[in-house]
């Protein structure tokens, strides 16, 4: 496990050569569980296809970087810690780079390559900054899927609670 | 669903009944304890942030009321009658004020304990355990992290860690307290 808050690592691209591990990977995130078919990882990094990044952080990949609404974090392949890496004919991308400059916090299985996100602030402007209630999809008990927005135009008393 | 159900069923629940066994909702909403409740307009905004959704009066044995549900309850029912008119519902400034985002040891808090659920689901209660007890020390006023965790002990243990831990509250509160008038707030 690594706690990239307490024991910042400094990525190095070129220890990737021979040690990138491929294969199916699970990120917990905010909302829910998200399963990956392909990705690369190494150690405690998480590497993902661009085109599963809008699934894994809310985040898409466009020319002028890593982009949720206006923000944009540069991706390269150079430097240090590069967000970008192409490797078997694929582009791929560094979940846990981006973690890393947007001071996201991470907590890793990597031996069961799983990896869990803390919330990123800055994706969560409208519920902080004009409280719109954030959605949800979960089961019902017949397995169904519910989400919260099914339920614009009604009020809403939303409860938790808990058998234990 | 096994433990619950049988309530539901019981009370031919009409309201949808949904089961969260990834802790999703506590995580987007930021909620700590049982029952918690938020009031969702018809456009899906809050009127209400998080607190304490008792639907009647509770003690925790001593006879004083610890919650007031029966005025929850009618505070409800009046915004269901009369909307942003109620003197119930706050407005999105007054909401705003009271979000938080987490900080980093709450939000490393969160990435370790669902991870730890995780791995509990996926067979592996060791490391739920240690990435639980992480979660705990970072945030200890999370009642959820504890009983998650304590779920997984026998009834007298369980109820004995609750009972320790909730008398080295002294006097703080289990429960926010609510402060449903608007001269309250």
């Amino acid at each position: 496990m690594q706690n990239w808050k307490l024991f910042p690592l400094l990525a190095c691209a070129g220890c990737y050569g021979q040690t990138m591990s491929p294969g199916p990977a699970t990120v917990i995130r905010d909302d829910g569980v998200v399963t990956l078919e392909r990705a690369l990882t190494h150690e405690s990094d998480l590497w993902v296809v661009p085109a599963d990044l809008p699934r894994v952080n809310g985040f898409e990949l466009k020319p002028e970087g890593a982009c949720l609404d206006a923000l944009c974090a540069p991706a390269s392949e150079d430097g240090p810690d590069p967000l970008l890496l192409s490797r078997d004919g694929s582009q791929w991308f560094s979940v846990t780079g981006l973690a890393r400059r947007l001071a996201q916090a991470v907590v890793a299985a990597p031996e069961r390559r799983v990896w869990s996100l803390g919330p990123i602030a800055l994706a969560r402007r409208a519920y902080f900054d004009s409280a719109i209630a954030p959605d949800f999809e979960l089961p019902n008990r017949d397995g169904e899927l519910v989400r919260l927005s099914d339920f614009r135009g009604k009020k809403v008393l939303l409860v938790t609670w808990a058998s234990w | 669903m096994d433990a619950a159900g049988k309530f539901y069923d019981a009370a031919a629940a009409t309201f949808a009944t949904l089961i969260d066994v990834g802790h999703t909702v506590s995580s987007l909403y930021n909620m700590t304890n049982v029952p918690t409740g938020v009031w969702i307009d018809e456009q899906g905004v809050i009127v209400r942030p998080n607190e304490v959704a008792y639907s009647r009066n509770v003690d925790f044995g001593n006879g004083a009321i610890a919650v007031n549900g029966d005025d929850y309850v009618a505070a409800l029912a009046d915004w269901v009658e009369h909307g942003p008119e109620s003197r119930y519902a706050m407005t999105a400034e007054e909401i705003v004020g009271r979000l938080r985002s987490p900080d980093d040891a709450e939000a490393l808090a969160e990435a370790s304990f669902k991870l730890g659920v995780y791995l509990y689901q996926d067979g592996d209660p060791e490391r739920a355990n240690v990435l639980w007890d992480e979660a705990q020390a970072l945030r200890p006023e999370s009642w959820n992290y504890h009983r998650q965790d304590w779920s997984f002990l026998s009834n007298d243990e369980a109820s004995q860690n609750w009972r320790q831990k909730f008398e080295a509250l002294e006097g703080e509160p289990y429960y926010m307290p609510l402060a449903l008038d608007e001269d309250e707030r």
